[in-house]
């Protein structure tokens, strides 16, 4: 099949050139089993394969294929109640409440039901609202979907219908930007040479437009009267979730053609420079590819809310000991002697003194229901508000993360990590478009053994100063030619000057190499000014452009041609618009890393272009011009040590005859149904090979803005950076030189499999020996520097270490028997580099990280590579850059740029930790509290589980007294502000050792719990022994509850402002609003007696205590008692030992806040700060669905680019050295005891 | 820029107030409050400022009061059944008459309030305390309604009004006072709460078939008196918290004079004895604070006095050993630099 050009290879966005993505050329020592990281659900293929009749309803009908109406809600009308409740009872704590709630409709209960069933349906209403809320949007959005009109044919005729009515096998008509509602196979277009332009952005994000182009035999199905004639047969494989593949064979009039993913227009993309297109539906629905992509992916928890689960354990043990003791005091008191409780008769089991030992077991559940408020039910329902609010509205709204050049603010694409990013140790940094800008510009070239390009790279530069050396001239003042892709300052390749040099013949095919090998699409005019061309990676698009500068304009491309404008070839000024016959495109995967196109010249000559990684061209030259081989190696390391992704090019020359027979096994390979890529990927062997070596391109990324700071802050913090890079050793270096990362003063291993040894050892051939050779190498290597590492720990000061190592060496380094080795050295080191890793290897160090060393890792990347390792750690960052929205996709938060990882981190992380501590140990202490009065009561009833507060008291105290406070501290504390945070980078280390959710901070809650429930229930009840004022009355049991209840509500809610370290005029709003309630309610409560009034009832007992001295007395005395100690503590730990914010508060107690304003928009000079300020704020990205068109708006949707990852590679050399080595491992090991 | 934008922009900027800008950047203004020694330091002297004050006028409220506490459970059983209290109690023939003197300490003024203390005695616990029916108690109608009570809700098949273990277990002890021969008029009326004898007793319930059941557990009722004047059962019927308790007796609206002798004529009829319960009668005058309690004044004091040892020790630290605010010395990572 000609003209396979435009498709991109599974997912794996299109790199050429210094991102190599395995260790060595083999062609398949990248993907090692994929066992060791999960990566996602891996669909299993359906067996057999579906046979659509087009444009047959009828035939199609006894099949039964599901309808295009698609679904994302979670419920329905019906399924709603059940479905809902269940998904809240999955939760403990609700389902805990519930049977307490149940426990207290029976007599054994001290608590009307009331008690526990308010709060827990409050719990439970809020949840449901949420999830209908949410649900009803899904619903709209899918109602809006499916009844989206598209035109379909029907009696000759193009006839709209919704696209829940479309079917398998319907011969539909797609406007120009109009969304595919089905997964359609191309037929026709209005545009000649049967293409049409798609964009994916709703899939993968990548903006480009793709192309695609239908079989020949269908062309001409266009008009609707010729479309009715069209009958087709399309057997293709089952439905499945594949974005990337299809197999499948048309059969049209007896005649079988072979469909590629070419041919299939997927739902969710769009129709692009293309007036109309005509296509058969294929799959529908739920059936379509993006749909069966949108699975649940099972969701991070943070390692907070697993502490928190330990706690709550803890108090369940609390409760349960509780209990215990109750429930045998009550054993223990029972008596008949206590005539009064009328135990002489007949008695119910719970109080029958002969039965002592039943008396206590039912004490138990009396007790357990008395005590549940324990439990803070509403804790998670308020933690998840906090954090949805966290996400929302502060990071995605933040300015200082606001990325104005290409408008994208932060996305939190998850609200369960906030406090995560407060607690990470380890980043994990991919470097390409992740440390650098990924604006990838021509910069240099060798060319036959030449180096062109006078340019210095940033790297240099800053090497040159490490050194102390000037670099004078800025080269971009002088003479370079400058546009976007290219940054080039060599006269003697400019316009024409090349046909001056030694070998302008090999400059020519270097030209036209560039100008012809890629998979580059021009849109716009065609004049070398105006042209924009649109290729997938950043690094075609310079090459081209280089191309276009070096007076090789590709301008057009038709299915099958190439047109170059060419100038200076014949002579100099002469321009002919040449055009290349396009046979075979072979293209790039992250396998073969490398990318060839077969063409044939007007006059008849056949040539193969070929570029990839210089590794895997090495591997495939000719053995002549050793020379240049030689020459253009040393080229490529010294481009690769300036910092620059380097490429190497080569051609062949065809003979028909070889091409012709090469051309059958292709085609053939090409229409197999089963493992096609396979067999691709094994023809283009045949073919690429003895190539010649025409030079190297060296291509420059710079470093993102403020990296080197941002990594200098992250270091201060505490926090490791290693950097997992697909490029070479030297350029690895180079980078982590340039951006702080590693510095001068910094003790380096370097573990490289780049020695002669290893590679002499490689040239014998021996997969066996190599393995063990190489392993045995590691093994010495990282003995030798633990050894020194070690040492150096005894030293003073503690030098820093770095630890660079590569793909190669790590991949044995990785071997179950060296990696707590590995491990070990590399939590020694403050930096570590990894290069020439592959994506699945960046994963591996991930997990070894995270699982190994128990501490929180952070892994940020942008591209498809990323996306394992992404998902790997702990928190996922994804940059929202240029190279596509697969990282973004896969992680959990997304940013702009690397430098906004500061703000990420030490600013919304660490506060977003502080916060949930401080209203998890806060929950904690109110409930104990309130818990622990009602405890030192039970004592004084006999054990009887009476209860001490009104049963709505104790129902409304999680609920409303105490509710909102705790919430507004959630979001609105901060420590320091936002830019102490970053000024302090330091005060992030606080979070790194926990130190605000450790046990010891919980005993210190605990114990003044203890202490203010002591106080509550001691002086309210002492206080109250005697009159209360010249009337002599005394009090009952419910005036001194209520007493005490007024003090706890009091007190709990000022002890939380005491706990603040802001307070704004909402915590006063809500602590007043809190205490105010309480008042409101009590009056109100108090005052009325209705009919329905239960028994024992409180009427009137405020106003009763509001007439004596006694509460007034109490109400000051108290609060302030319970108070004293825990202001006393605060006082002495502040004084005595301080945490390192309260020293900087201290240090900036009279600065006022800083109103940081980014000077975002030119706009914002012409108005005052504030207005400045909501302008920005307004032009930030509004949170509209970008996804109408196609039901893709489901949470679960976050990772389907890893699926792609975890289709199964095919058995690869790696694997076979694997396996040898782990035999050899095993006989080695077996002489041992 | 053209007038479209702008006109935008302006719309933008009207529909977003100032808030919603400062709540997303996160940057409200706020107070922050800084615990320095200075700021606890004067908390506590402002605390122990304030409580001493209070602590000594409830104090010196408590002291004024006059206290005459008398326990008579052993007392007033005669000699020869000291060892058998419990048969002497139950034993319906033997006259539980027994007086006793009393000499007022000090001057007490009227009115004189007449509590009984009883110990030991669970009022709180869950069984008791639920076993009531307050619609019955407020509503003729709902006589009937029994629910709660058991096991004393019906005597000889008929509801019993007031049901239920409170009321049954009414305390009966009487005590009458006489001063040189005359009289001393104990004033039942007024002893309970107000709101308790207007909405919680009803006007027209009238005790009915009250203690009639095989086991007398305390007090009779008259019943031509509507429950909401049988103020004993009012009193008694507002469970105590705590298993010690007072319930108010009566007042006696005389002045006594120190050195005086009240000679107190008891009728004891409780059974106390049974459970190991204390009885005491206690005579008492009020202050402003009410009875004679020392607790809040001496937690005033005490508190005011730890404050202000408090405010001492902190200051006397804060001079000995003061501690520079914002020292950058003190942040971790300057301490131990390099450290982990």
């Amino acid at each position: 099949m000609r003209g396979a050009w435009g498709r991109r290879a599974r997912g794996q966005t299109v790199r050429l050139g210094g991102e190599r993505d395995g260790s060595s050329g083999r062609g398949g020592l990248t993907q090692a089993p994929s066992q060791t990281v999960r990566l996602g659900r891996v669909q299993p293929q359906a067996p057999g394969h579906r046979t659509i009749y087009c444009n047959d309803r009828d035939a199609n009908l006894p099949v039964k294929f599901k309808g295009n109406s698609i679904s994302t809600t979670k419920y329905n009308l019906l399924t709603f109640l059940p479905k809902g409740l269940f998904e809240q009872f999955r939760r403990v704590a609700n389902l805990y409440f519930l049977m307490i709630s149940i426990l207290s409709t029976t007599p054994i209960s001290p608590v009307h039901p009331i008690t526990n069933v308010v709060p827990l349906s409050l719990v439970l209403l809020v949840s449901l609202v949420k999830e209908a809320f949410e649900d009803w949007k899904r619903m709209l959005n899918d109602r809006v979907i499916n009844s989206t009109s598209v035109e379909v044919l029907q009696d000759d005729r193009w006839e709209s219908i919704p696209w829940k009515k479309l079917q398998v096998g319907d011969v539909v008509r797609i406007k120009q930007d109009t969304f595919f509602p089905a997964d359609l196979l191309f037929l026709a277009s209005s545009n000649p040479d049967g293409v049409c332009y798609t964009e994916t952005a709703n899939l993968d994000g990548e903006t480009n437009l793709k192309i695609r182009k239908a079989l020949e035999r269908t062309w001409d199905y266009l008009l609707p009267e010729k479309a009715a004639e069209f009958k087709g047969e399309i057997e293709c494989e089952q439905p499945n979730n594949s974005l990337y593949t299809f197999t499948g064979n048309l059969i049209i009039q007896k005649q079988t053609l072979p469909l590629s993913p070419n041919q299939i227009l997927l739902r969710g993309c769009s129709l692009r420079n293309t007036e109309y297109i005509v296509g058969a539906v294929i799959f529908t629905g739920h059936e379509t590819k993006v749909m069966m992509n949108s699975m649940n992916v099972p969701s991070k928890r943070s390692t907070l809310e697993r502490k928190l689960d330990k706690l709550i354990l803890a108090l369940f043990g609390a409760l349960f000991c509780m209990c215990l003791i109750g429930a045998i005091g009550s054993g223990v008191f029972i008596d008949r002697k206590y005539f009064y409780l009328g135990l002489k008769g007949k008695v119910e089991q719970q109080f029958n003194p002969g039965n002592k030992f039943v008396v206590a077991i039912l004490t138990m559940f009396t007790l357990i229901t008395l005590y549940s408020t324990i439990i803070p039910i509403s804790l998670y329902v308020s933690i998840e508000m906090i954090k949805f609010i966290q996400s929302t509205q502060f990071i995605n709204k933040d300015l200082h993360m606001y990325h104005a050049e290409s408008n994208t603010a932060a996305l939190s694409r998850t609200s369960n990590l906030n406090e995560e990013l407060g607690q990470v140790e380890y980043i994990f940094s991919d470097k390409t478009g992740t440390l650098t800008r990924n604006l990838m510009e021509f910069f240099k070239c060798s060319i036959g053994g030449v180096t062109y390009g006078n340019g210095i790279t940033e790297i240099e530069k800053g090497r040159a100063q490490r050194n102390g050396l000037k670099i004078n001239g800025d080269p971009s003042s002088t003479g370079p030619v400058h546009e976007k892709g290219f940054n080039f300052d060599d006269p003697r390749l400019m316009r024409g000057a090349w046909r001056n040099e030694n070998n302008p013949d090999i400059c020519k095919e270097f030209f036209r190499c560039l100008a012809i090998c890629h998979t580059v699409l021009p849109e716009g005019d065609e004049s070398p000014e105006k042209i924009t061309y649109q290729a997938a990676s950043p690094d075609e698009a310079a090459l081209v452009t280089a191309a276009k500068n070096f007076g090789f304009f590709f301008y057009r491309r038709t299915p099958t041609l190439i047109k170059v404008r060419e100038s200076h070839v014949e002579r100099m000024g002469k321009i002919d618009d040449i055009s290349y016959e396009i046979l075979n495109v072979l293209e790039f995967n992250s396998t073969r890393k490398r990318q060839s196109v077969v063409c044939r010249y007007p006059n008849g000559r056949l040539v193969l272009y070929c570029k990839g990684a210089d590794t895997v061209i090495y591997e495939r030259l000719g053995d002549s011009n050793t020379d240049i081989k030689k020459v253009t190696r040393e080229h490529l390391e010294l481009f690769g040590s300036s910092g620059l992704r380097t490429l190497c090019l080569a051609y062949r020359e065809l003979s028909p005859e070889l091409y012709e027979n090469w051309n059958e096994k292709f085609i053939q390979a090409k229409s197999s149904l089963r493992d096609r890529e396979k067999k691709l990927d094994e023809i283009a062997e045949l073919i690429e090979k003895d190539l010649i070596l025409i030079g190297c391109t060296a291509i420059e990324d710079k470093l993102q803005e403020g990296v080197p700071t941002c990594i200098e802050t992250l270091a201060r913090a505490g926090i490791k950076i290693w950097v997992l890079t697909g490029d070479k050793l030297e350029t690895a270096i180079n980078i982590a030189y340039a951006c702080n990362l590693i510095n001068n003063h910094m003790k380096q291993f370097i573990i490289s499999s780049e020695t002669d040894e290893i590679r002499e050892v490689e040239d014998r051939g021996d997969q066996v020996e190599i393995a063990r050779y190489i392993r045995e190498f590691v093994k010495q290597q990282l003995n030798k520097c633990l050894e020194e590492a070690e040492n150096f720990m005894n030293t003073v000061p503690i030098p820093k270490t770095a630890l660079i190592i590569d793909g190669k060496c790590l991949m044995y380094a990785l071997d179950p028997s060296l990696r707590g080795k590995l491990l070990k050295l590399s939590l020694n080191c403050d930096a570590v580099v990894c290069c020439r890793v592959s994506p699945l290897q960046k994963a591996q160090v991930t997990s070894l990280v995270k699982k190994g060393a128990k501490k929180i890792t952070l892994s940020i990347g942008d591209g498809a590579n990323d996306v394992s390792m992404i998902q790997a750690a702990h928190v996922g960052v994804g940059i929202s850059g240029l190279e596509g929205m697969q990282a973004v996709m896969a992680s959990d938060f997304a940013i702009a740029q690397f430098r906004f990882l500061t703000d990420l981190l030490l600013v919304h992380g660490r506060w977003s930790y502080l916060r949930l501590c401080k209203v998890v140990t806060y929950f904690f202490y109110k409930n104990l509290t309130f818990t622990l009065t009602q405890f030192w009561f039970t004592f004084q009833t006999g054990f009887s589980g009476q209860r001490f507060y009104d049963d709505w008291f104790q129902s409304l105290y999680n609920v409303i007294f105490t509710a909102l406070p705790v919430i507004f501290v959630g979001l609105f504390d901060k420590d320091v502000s936002a830019s102490l945070s970053k000024k302090y980078p330091e005060l992030y280390k606080e979070g790194m050792r926990n130190m605000f959710f450790k046990w010891r901070v919980v005993a210190v809650w605990a114990f003044f719990s203890v202490y203010q429930s002591l106080i509550f229930y001691y002086f309210t009840t002492s206080a109250s022994r005697r009159g209360h004022n010249l009337s002599g009355k005394i009090f009952g049991l419910w005036d001194i509850s209520t007493m005490a209840f007024t003090c706890v509500v009091v007190t709990v809610n000022l002890r939380l402002l005491l706990a603040c370290n802001s307070i704004t005029k909402w915590h006063y709003f809500s602590v007043g609003g809190s205490i105010l309630a309480w008042f409101l309610f009590i009056f109100l409560y108090s005052g009325i007696m209705t009919s329905w009034d239960r028994q024992e009832n409180i009427f009137f007992v405020i106003y009763v205590l509001m007439s004596t001295f006694y509460f007034y007395l109490t109400f000051l005395l108290v609060p302030v008692v319970a108070l004293l100690g825990d202001f006393a503590y605060l006082g002495l730990q502040r004084w005595f030992s301080p945490y390192d914010y309260q020293i900087v508060q201290e240090m900036h107690r009279h600065e006022p806040e800083p109103t940081t304003r980014p000077e975002l928009l030119e706009i914002g000079n012409l108005l005052t700060p504030d207005e400045a300020r909501s302008y920005a704020i307004s032009q930030l990205p509004r949170e509209t669905s970008k996804h109408t068109g196609f039901a893709f708006d489901s949470p679960g949707y976050e990772s389907f680019f890893a699926l792609q990852q975890g289709v199964i590679a095919p058995q690869k050399a790696w694997d076979v050295v694997r396996r040898a080595s782990m035999r050899s491992h095993a006989k080695t090991n077996k002489p041992k005891p | 820029m053209n007038s479209g934008t702008v006109a935008g922009l302006w719309l933008r900027l009207l529909l977003l107030p100032l808030l919603h800008s400062r709540f997303t950047q996160q940057e409200l203004p706020a107070c922050k409050p800084i615990l320095t020694p200075q700021w606890v330091i004067s908390a506590f002297a402002v605390v122990s400022i304030i409580f001493v004050p209070i602590g000594v006028a409830s104090l010196l409220a408590s002291r004024d009061v006059v206290e005459i506490v008398y326990r008579y459970d052993s007392d007033c059983v005669p000699a020869s059944w000291a060892s058998d209290k419990l048969a002497y109690i139950q034993n319906p023939n033997i006259s539980k008459t027994c007086t006793r003197t009393l000499t007022v300490p000090k001057r007490m003024k009227s009115p004189i309030y007449v509590y009984y203390q009883l110990d030991n005695f669970y009022q709180n616990h869950r069984r008791y305390v639920k076993s009531r029916n307050d619609w019955q108690l407020r509503d003729a109608s709902k006589a009937n309604d029994t629910s709660g009570c058991d096991p004393e809700d019906a005597a000889g098949g008929n509801p019993i009004v007031p049901c239920g273990l409170i009321a049954w277990s009414l305390f009966n002890d009487t005590y009458r006072f006489t001063v040189s021969n005359s009289n001393l008029p104990v004033n039942k009326k007024g002893i309970s709460w107000k709101s308790d004898r207007d909405h919680k007793f009803g006007k027209d319930v009238y005790p009915r078939n009250f203690q009639n059941g095989t086991v007398i557990g305390g007090a009779k009722l008259n019943s031509s008196i509507p429950l909401s004047e049988q103020e004993d059962l009012i009193v008694w019927m507002r469970t105590a918290a705590l298993p010690t308790f007072r319930k108010l007796y009566g007042k006696i609206e005389v002045d006594l004079q120190a050195n005086q002798t009240i000679t107190v004529t008891i009728e004891n009829y409780y059974n106390t004895y049974e459970f190991g319960g204390k009885k005491k009668l206690v005579l008492s005058t009020a202050s402003w604070l009410g009875g004679k309690n020392d607790f809040l004044g001496l937690a005033y004091l005490i508190v005011g006095g730890l404050c202000f040892f408090l405010a001492a020790v902190f200051t006397i630290i804060y001079l000995v050993k003061p501690r520079k605010l914002g020292d950058p010395t003190y942040l971790s990572w300057n301490r131990n630099p390099g450290g982990h």
